[in-house]
């Protein structure tokens, strides 16, 4: 580095230390070669300083924020409850509409009842009250189940946000 | 433009689901982002696109920003290396980041002189121009020392480099300035004649 512009643009910069700051003052009062590239150097300065910034698009904030939108819907959807609550779910509710198909099939009457066949089934469990107080116990604890396993992730994403 | 905000106060409301909090937050480092963008890229469209990545990987990983340093610094240097790996990636009509000379060709393909239209220009004009034809490293840093208003220190940690580099690569960059403002004044002053 030129050993003269160095000096005078930590100088400037306000880099250099109070004795140096002194002595480079001092040259610059005395010295006509310091104070000319002194006044050079300070006026180049303030010229990069006064210079504008570009200004982007006018919907360039729009066009970030669409691309972040379009990120976020690219994402793959992830399954927010376990694929064995939502299987074990599924088998309930068809197991229960197969049986009840089968219960409304066996009390139809007229024509279409004759179509099926009889498969003398004893559907009256469907009637008994101990069997109703099952299937509502069961749907609660899977409702439960399912509640603790949402929680629990909102909880996990809050706590990974935070880090 | 300025928020009424704290950078802070955005960044935890953009956490919690906020996107326009992270709209306010663009739009006031915009201009700084996109001008270190265009040092870089030297186009505009180059510049807007990596203004945009920029923008996109900081809201990804958001959450990842630590508090260390200013919100700008950590904006500025994803900035920087998103700028660097486009350069990179770019195999045709490359501008090297140290190469004087393919700044100079630039230059010259790009001063189309009307001596009429030059006695109007200011000197914030040639100024502008010669930061314009600066090798991208040397502009860069003279826009994050005068613009972004980031320390030696700040500059270090965006660029990944020594504070004493950034002092040496500040140096250059002004001399350099220099001597390209004083030849277009010259190439000017010829056409003028």
């Amino acid at each position: 580095m030129n050993n003269m512009e160095e000096k005078l643009w930590n100088y400037i910069d306000g880099t250099c230390n109070e004795e140096e700051r002194a002595a480079i003052s001092a040259l610059i009062e005395k010295d006509d070669i310091w104070r000319n590239a002194f006044d050079d150097m300070l006026q180049i300065n303030s010229e990069i300083s006064a210079l504008s910034l570009d200004e982007p698009p006018m919907a360039f904030s729009y066009n970030v924020m669409e691309g972040i939108r379009a990120h976020e819907a690219s994402k793959p959807l992830k399954t927010s409850v376990n694929k064995y609550v939502i299987s074990a779910i599924a088998g309930f509710f068809i197991v229960a509409m197969v049986a009840l198909a089968i219960f409304l099939l066996n009390n139809m009457s007229g024509s279409t009842a004759t179509s099926v066949p009889d498969i003398n089934i004893d559907l009256s469990i469907f009637t008994n009250s101990n069997l109703i107080k099952v299937f509502f116990y069961i749907d609660a604890m899977l409702l439960l189940f399912l509640a603790d396993t949402i929680i629990r992730r909102k909880r996990n994403s809050a706590a990974v946000k935070s880090v | 433009m300025q928020s009424k905000f704290t950078d802070i106060e955005l960044i935890q409301r953009t956490l919690k689901g906020d996107q326009q909090a992270y709209a306010l937050l663009i739009k006031s480092h915009q201009r700084y982002v996109f001008t270190l963008a265009l040092r870089f890229t030297k186009s505009r469209e180059d510049a807007e696109e990596v203004a945009q990545d920029s923008f996109i990987k900081v809201y990804r990983s958001l959450s990842s920003f630590k508090q260390e340093s200013k919100f700008s610094t950590w904006l500025y240097t994803i900035v920087y290396t998103t700028a660097m790996t486009r350069l990179r990636k770019r195999s045709n009509n490359t501008v090297a980041l140290d190469d004087e000379n393919s700044a100079i060709q630039i230059a010259n393909s790009a001063s189309t002189w009307d001596a009429n239209m030059a006695e109007d220009r200011s000197r914030s004009f040639y100024l502008n121009q010669a930061i314009e034809q600066l090798p991208a490293d040397d502009a860069t840093v003279l826009t994050l020392f005068y613009h972004a208003e980031q320390s030696l220190e700040e500059i270090a940690l965006i660029m990944g480099i020594e504070a004493n580099g950034v002092k040496v690569k500040l140096f250059r960059a002004r001399k350099r300035l220099k001597e390209m403002l004083e030849r277009n004044l010259k190439h000017e002053v010829k056409e003028l004649i």
